[in-house]
């Protein structure tokens, strides 16, 4: 390579100013720019840009951005100027609403309540597991959700294609037979056995966080952000009147952080609900693409729905072909068998495997012990 | 065996007249992106709608270049067993009876059972071994599970491959490698970092009615623009499965097959079925036929 410094200079100021943009352009991609330049000697400015954007961007998300910084820097044409590729998010009219989560764990944000006094007082926030969670007070809550993140969750497993050793297996391993055989030289070698392995099933779970149910979400995120933790193929998307994926903010070592984010990011707390609309969204931008192929889907939602029943039919249909298992987990539930005759219910009946209640920390406890049974 | 450099077109133009003429017409962006592939010798990922060409584009590099393809088909629970070789046990088994027979087992017979004879070479090896004489596609990558992801980074990176009971494989030449991702899942930063990206979108009319007459050279012009025009529509339906440029040529041999001259609403609903994938789709689409296929 031997390019001029001052063309050097200019190329690599382009990937600082990428970098300034928030694309995670490391050195080596630069200097793989820096090669394709050479390689190439472009003609005009538009070489250049294909040349940066095979090598410096690589997702498709990031190609805005990078066109926008490309503008600006070779083309000189000020921000804003021109964005026909960006898209403005809006929240939805009238939906916005703030969440307000205590802490689960004590300390982490600067508290304005005294300090805490430690003896006796401590044990008043034990509460009755089968007590229901909208009953329950802010600091019972927190207890609550201190509780939930150490409930145990293990996934349905679903069977490979691959095999493991196995005594009691059902087949037989001929090529493990082979190898022995090879290495002892027996001429009448033992019947091994070998077994298909099984993984975790994927774990989808839509969260409904409208109104009606913004109490009970605020517990199943914890209980969606333990499962995170427990499992890794687990997806969370909270949904109102849109559907929003909250399953990156979940991977952080705080679980308060976690819920802090996710619930700047989700815009329609306390919103109304459309359950069709959202399932719909669902499996129109992840569901097709195989997100929920061979999962567990689990809906928490009370099925008060203010969307068409026509269009939940519709998409719980779809979902149902596009997944393993679907649960409904339903706060209104009750013990007993009884579920509130909610038309949505009644639609989306036909199309759920289960339905459980997970209302209080008892039916959560014994729905993450039922889980790896489902499917 | 010749070397990527002297081998790779000049310029992007000339690439892209290349390809045109074993009938892949890549846009100015592709160009680059597999020009420079060449040039540096690095993977190149690509990404886009279901149909568009991703696949296609190493065969026909393969064409181009005169290499042999090399295809690695990924799917979820592939092993290295598959991917990169496997000892042939039964083989080696035969062997060892047949040795032992003859009372011929000592220490050198027994190492020949580690030998190239019994050596399955899986696509990753074949790849290595053939080094600048291939192109490698690994279709489909996002549907190998994440350790494989993993294992193909150190691949990628070193081309070469360590067999404990042989040795050391390195390719003498690194082989053209294409990877194509459907987006059913994100893949891992790291293995992007190692490849150049692009992402391949829908083609516009013209460039779309360009490739059926390159793809399809016994259609006419007419009939070609009706028919893109109509999948052009089509994709602005809020389909769940919207038709990719592999469907429009589906649909073009699909009227060719019926002996249809000319698309309207009665032959659009009649082979509606090779553009159309979905049964919520076609009934969607054959309840407002006009609106795809206008009359006149």
């Amino acid at each position: 390579m031997s390019a001029a410094p001052e063309i050097v200079d200019r190329l690599v100021g382009f990937g600082t100013a990428l970098r300034e943009a928030g694309l995670p352009i490391g050195t080596d991609d630069v200097l793989a720019f820096c090669a394709a330049v050479a390689e190439l000697r472009p003609s005009d400015s538009e070489d250049v840009y294909w040349c940066g954007r095979t090598t410096l961007v690589n997702r498709r998300d990031h190609i805005p951005v990078y066109d926008e910084v490309f503008r600006r820097f070779f083309l000189h044409v000020p921000v804003g100027a021109e964005r026909k590729h960006t898209k403005e998010r809006h929240a939805p009219q009238g939906s916005t609403g703030t969440v307000n989560l205590p802490d689960a764990e004590p300390g982490d944000r600067e508290s304005e309540e005294p300090p805490l006094v430690l003896g006796l007082q401590a044990s008043s926030l034990e509460i009755e597991r089968n007590k229901r969670f909208s009953a329950c007070s802010d600091e019972e809550l927190a207890a609550v959700r201190r509780m939930i993140a150490r409930i145990r969750v293990e996934p349905p497993k679903r069977r490979t294609r691959r095999y493991c050793a196995d005594p009691s297996g059902s087949l037989v391993d001929v090529r493990r037979m082979a190898r022995s055989a090879m290495t002892i030289n027996d001429a009448a070698p033992t019947l091994l056995r070998m077994d298909r392995k099984r993984k975790p099933r994927p774990l989808v779970l839509l969260l409904d966080v409208s109104g009606s149910m913004a109490d009970h979400s605020r517990n199943l995120l914890q209980f969606a952000y333990s499962m995170r933790r427990a499992a890794q193929k687990v997806e969370v998307f909270c949904f109102g009147t849109r559907l929003t994926r909250i399953t990156p903010l979940l991977d952080r070592r705080s679980p308060d952080a976690a819920m802090r984010l996710a619930a700047d990011k989700v815009m329609d707390w306390d919103g109304g609900t459309r359950i069709g609309d959202s399932i719909d969204a669902f499996v129109k931008d992840w569901g097709r693409r195989g997100l929920s192929r061979g999962a567990t889907v689990i809906i928490c939602s009370d099925g008060l729905d203010r969307g068409s029943p026509a269009t939940l039919a519709e998409s719980i249909e779809k979902l149902e072909r596009l997944s393993h298992r679907i649960v409904w987990m339903n706060p209104l539930h009750d013990a007993n068998g009884g579920v509130p005759p909610t038309l949505a219910m009644a639609v989306v009946g036909p199309h759920i495997d289960e339905i459980a209640s997970g209302n209080n920390l008892e039916s959560l406890e014994a729905f993450a012990a039922r889980l790896p049974q489902i499917g | 065996m010749t070397g990527t450099g002297e081998q790779a077109p000049a310029s992007v133009a000339e690439l892209q007249d290349e390809l045109r003429g074993v009938g892949y017409l890549a846009d100015r962006g592709l160009g680059t992106a597999a020009l420079i592939a060449l040039r540096l010798g690095r993977p190149l990922l690509l990404e886009g709608e279901v149909g568009v060409g991703k696949t296609e584009l190493a065969k026909c590099l393969a064409a181009l270049t005169g290499r042999e393809l090399i295809r690695l088909q990924c799917y979820e629970g592939i092993d290295t067993h598959q991917a990169l070789y496997e000892w042939d046990y039964a083989r080696q088994m035969l062997h060892v009876r047949a040795l032992s027979e003859h009372e011929l087992a000592d220490a050198d017979t027994i190492g020949g059972l580690y030998s190239e004879d019994f050596l399955l070479e899986r696509p990753l090896l074949q790849a290595v071994r053939a080094g600048g004489r291939a192109v490698l596609l690994i279709d489909e990558v996002d549907r190998a599970d994440d350790e494989f992801e993993a294992f193909l980074l150190e691949l990628l990176s070193d081309f070469q491959i360590t067999i404990p009971e042989v040795g050391t494989v390195v390719a003498e030449e690194r082989p053209i490698v294409i990877l194509t991702s459907n987006r059913t899942r994100e893949l891992h930063d790291a293995l992007k970092r190692r490849c150049l990206y692009h992402w391949i979108g829908y083609p516009t009319v013209g460039e779309e009615i360009d490739i059926v007459r390159v793809r399809a050279p016994e259609v006419s012009e007419a009939l070609a623009k009706k028919v893109v025009d109509a999948v052009h529509r089509l994709r602005d339906m809020d389909l769940a499965k919207p038709p990719g440029v592999a469907e429009t040529l589906d649909w073009v041999e699909s009227l060719g097959a019926i002996g249809a001259a000319d698309l309207d609403g009665e032959t659009a609903v009649d082979t509606l079925g090779s553009v159309i994938k979905d049964r919520d789709d076609l009934e969607f689409v054959s309840g407002d036929i006009a609106r795809v296929v206008p009359n006149g």
